[in-house]
């Protein structure tokens, strides 16, 4: 095996929830609300759900070859070069995305936070910083985050009461006043985050448990469904649903907006080590994965010596993508959620698990 | 071992210049006729005198067996090592005064004499037989005495040792107000003993080893069997004999040669001096390795958590505990982080202090020429310079010395403009922070201080988390003998949690932590929450 560490199911479960929060809870509670308006929480639920199908989606096409990862069963079912074009299009899906989550990084960063910065600064830290990540190791890095998630979770939590006090839950009446047509529209943009639970289809092989993957996928989506929803109704509440489709990063404000007893204030801080820590971890999950990926299509013995390579992939693929922040929340909103939707959360989990039910072949059980 | 041998045989071909090395007696057949003893005392004599040449410290008493001239005896110990006055009462008085008085003259042969010394005469606690030359002399050195009897080709060793040594008393470094005040010394036979007395079990392993090819240490593994896991006491004695060094001098040595992650500042394995914590950890399923001449004993595997517990924890209550804990969990972050959030708020984030604050903060370092992490650097070197003499200096000075300097050194550089009086305020508290934790460990949070610090400098807040997160992935990537750094926190052990931040009461502290005492789990018996209901019920003892 060219990974050898081996996580808990605990430890996968909070890995892909930190994954999708991080980024989840700063751009789309103004996507979501810019289609279903206040009745954004709703989109929220469809997504959710939508969320599970692909979980259970991925981790049932998982189970079928529980020794082997997305890159490797492929070959097993479409034949030997169809199935590594297949393999082939996910590292590449997984450096695209990464490098669209490292752009996100920095632009967030030099947009509320240091202006002055040039981005390629944050980029290069941050990759950097995933590169040590991603040599550790998945069991480094899955117990790093142990520590994170907690933090991350517990932030969002304290956020959302001390903001109670500035909330007027009126904001969200009338209730059910968006067409379906558009709460499903807003349901897009967290159904494209929350799809990002497929990189389960990697992690299966390392469990410990693997059988425990089902619920690993179930409990993720649960958890970041839950946590966007907080912030969601917790940001419209605030703002009214005009004002957060028409800032950028709403969250942020709604932290700005925070003052407790005159002297809690200003707490975009916490908001920034949120991000900082999550989106670190979201980057090194698909950094690992596409090393993982790469070494795996090529029949490495080690992916370590492609982490730099992949590392200076990402870094020019995430400076080149977009020319400015308003064209990457125009990718990120109109774009990235159908094509990530349907090429590789939904559409080539299917045919695969398609094929191979149709061709009655299965890898070893566990 | 295989070193050993080759060493023995080294031993062999030079034998005037290389003392022989061990006592290993596997490779005794391949031993050559020179390094056995012969039936003639003047031979012996002269080649064990060979080997110590120039060793001034070396005594040679030769004497009489029962007043027989023809039955020479001789005598040889190291000056100061052994107890002077048991060889004369025990040894030398017993055997050419007290034992012919006793036994019959006619009993006493040349070819019987050494049976009668060794059965009869020698009175000491001690004994032991040997031929072989390389035996005696680390005998000799070890600090027990030899004694070579005229016609005969064996040895007695007798296990007369004395040497001065410090007394038991209180720890320097691991000071509490409640509970036992005694720490290990120099001496390793007297601190197994103190371990002994606390842990009177037969299941209490001590397995002794000798390392160091020059100093030749001597080093016992302390586990309890049963408790310990057996593949982390043969990997503990694996690594042990791996070590080839010439000298052993401290425990200090042995850690950096076992430890799992060399290049990493941080401590693999602990040490304490205090005998009650080591029988804790001991209890837990640890090892200890202890070595002889350094009041420090090593436990393995050590994880990060230990740092922030003190023996004192379990002596009182345990809510104070609790609140102890959390005390130094803050102090870790404020020690780790203080002026490194300092140099970030001030240089990039001034929105996020309240305005009055700021106000006065930029009043103060309104007469400061330097940026504010020049001022942090300074300050933070010299209280780390400070901190260092206050060690160094004879204890009586040192003090009044470290008190008198941070006070010039504070109230002056603020006066003379060349620091804000808050950068002040937060070198302090960083200071005296990192004072309540675990002495090794501080070491490394007080130099990963300084490359935060710069981090903070460059990219404000960013860079501050971003070290923070390294530092945690490093930490995330160590292990110690097998076991995870940072467990039971990360990966997260739900049962152990009652040990980390909280410590439960002794009634509730069901198992012992997971991943090192799982061999044995259970600590305490069934139902062990005090529940007196009869005495409830009357109203309390003192009614009856």
């Amino acid at each position: 095996m060219l990974e050898d560490g081996r996580i808990s199911s605990r430890q996968a479960t909070f890995l892909m929830s930190t994954m999708i929060i991080a980024t989840v809870v700063l751009f789309v509670p103004s996507i979501t609300a810019k289609y279903a308006r206040q009745d954004a929480w709703l989109s929220i639920i469809a997504a959710i759900l939508a969320g599970l199908l692909i979980a259970r989606l991925a981790t049932t096409l998982g189970l079928r070859y529980p020794d082997k990862s997305i890159f490797e069963y492929p070959e097993d079912i479409l034949g030997k070069w169809p199935g590594k074009l297949v393999g082939l299009l996910y590292v590449c899906w997984f450096l695209h995305l990464n490098a669209e989550v490292i752009r996100e990084y920095g632009s967030f960063m030099v947009t509320a936070f240091m202006p002055e910065t040039p981005i390629i600064v944050f980029i290069l830290v941050v990759v950097s910083i995933a590169a040590y990540a991603t040599i550790n190791g998945l069991e480094v890095f899955s117990r790093a985050n142990e520590i994170f998630l907690p933090l991350i979770v517990g932030s969002v939590i304290i956020l959302f009461i001390l903001a109670l006090g500035q909330m007027n839950f009126h904001m969200l009446l009338p209730m059910f006043d968006a067409e379906p047509e558009d709460v499903l529209k807003g349901a897009i943009a967290p159904e494209g985050w929350f799809g990002e639970v497929a990189v389960i289809t990697v992690l299966i092989p390392y469990l410990n448990k693997p059988r425990e993957a089902h619920r690993v996928g179930a409990l993720a989506v649960l958890t970041c469904g839950g946590l966007l929803l907080l912030d969601a109704v917790g940001i419209i509440a605030l703002f009214g649903p005009n004002l957060v489709e028409a800032w950028l990063i709403t969250t942020l404000n709604g932290a700005r907006m925070i003052i407790v007893a005159s002297f809690i204030e200003r707490l975009e801080a916490v908001i920034m080590i949120i991000w900082v820590t999550g989106g670190l971890i979201k980057i090194t999950v698909f950094y690992w994965a596409a090393a993982l990926g790469s070494a795996q299509l090529l029949k490495l013995k080690d992916y370590r010596p492609l982490v730099v390579p992949i590392g200076t992939v990402l870094v020019s693929l995430s400076t080149l993508l977009h020319p400015n922040i308003s064209d990457l929340l125009q990718f990120l909103t109109s774009v990235w959620p159908p094509y990530a939707i349907i090429v590789f959360e939904a559409g080539l989990p299917l045919l695969l698990l398609t094929v191979s039910l149709a061709r009655g072949i299965r890898g070893a059980r566990v | 071992m295989r070193r050993v041998t080759r060493h023995i045989k080294g031993g062999c071909r030079n034998k005037a210049k290389i003392p022989p090395g061990s006592s290993n007696k596997d490779s005794s057949a391949e031993l050559d006729e020179s390094l056995l003893l012969t039936e003639n005392l003047t031979t012996n004599l002269f080649r064990i005198k060979q080997f110590l040449i120039d060793c001034s410290d070396i005594v040679y008493r030769e004497f009489l067996f029962a007043q027989r001239e023809d039955i020479r005896l001789v005598m040889i110990y190291t000056d100061g090592l052994a107890d002077k006055s048991q060889l004369s009462d025990q040894i030398m008085r017993a055997l050419s005064l007290e034992l012919p008085l006793s036994a019959p003259q006619a009993d006493i042969t040349r070819s019987g004499a050494y049976h009668l010394i060794k059965e009869r005469g020698v009175c000491v606690h001690q004994i032991k037989e040997t031929n072989r030359l390389d035996e005696i002399i680390e005998a000799i050195l070890s600090g027990d005495t030899v004694l070579l009897v005229e016609g005969n080709s064996t040895a007695i060793i007798n296990g007369a040792r004395g040497w001065e040594s410090r007394s038991i008393s209180e720890p320097d470094t691991e000071v509490i107000v409640r509970g036992p005040r005694e720490a290990f010394v120099e001496n390793l036979s007297t601190n197994t003993a103190m371990l002994r007395r606390k842990l009177k079990s037969h299941l209490l392993k001590i397995e002794a080893l000798r390392l160091g090819r020059i100093s030749k240490t001597d080093v016992v593994i302390i586990y309890i069997k049963g408790v310990a896991n057996e593949k982390l006491v043969t990997e503990v004695k694996r690594r042990l004999r791996k070590i080839d060094l010439d000298g052993i001098l401290g425990s200090g040595y042995i850690e950096e040669l076992i430890e799992d992650n060399p290049w990493s500042p941080f401590p693999q394995i602990n040490h304490t001096e205090r005998p009650d914590r080591m029988a804790a950890r001991l209890l837990e399923g640890r090892v200890g390795i202890m070595v002889d001449g350094t009041p420090f004993a090593l436990t393995v595997p050590n994880v990060f958590i230990e740092y922030l517990q003190a023996p004192e924890d379990y002596y009182e209550r345990f809510y104070f505990a609790t609140g102890v804990r959390i005390i130094r969990f803050a102090a870790l972050v404020l020690s780790l982080t203080a002026p490194s959030l300092y140099v970030a708020i001030i240089t990039f984030h001034q929105e996020m202090l309240p305005t009055p604050l700021l106000l006065s903060i930029a009043a103060q370092r309104e007469s400061v020429p330097y940026p504010a992490i020049f001022e942090v650097l300074f300050m933070e070197l010299s209280f780390e310079i400070l901190r260092e003499a206050g060690i160094r200096l004879p204890r009586q000075i040192g003090q009044a010395v470290s008190i008198v300097g941070a006070l010039i050194i504070g109230e002056a550089a603020v006066r003379a403009g060349l620091v804000a009086s808050a950068t002040v305020i937060v070198v302090a508290i960083t200071g005296i922070s990192s004072f309540v934790f675990f002495y090794s460990a501080s070491i490394a949070i007080r130099m990963l201080r300084f490359p935060i610090m710069m981090a903070s400098a460059a990219l404000g807040l960013f860079g501050l988390i971003s070290s923070i997160i390294v530092l945690v992935l490093h930490l995330c990537s160590l292990r110690s003998f097998g076991i995870p750094y940072l467990s039971p926190v990360a990966p997260i052990s739900v049962g152990d949690m009652k040990d980390v931040v909280l410590r439960v009461p002794w009634w509730a502290m069901y198992n012992r932590p997971r991943l090192i005492g799982w061999k044995n789990p259970r600590r305490l018996g069934p139902e062990q929450k005090p529940d007196f209901p009869e005495v409830k019920n009357r109203g309390g003892a003192g009614d009856a």
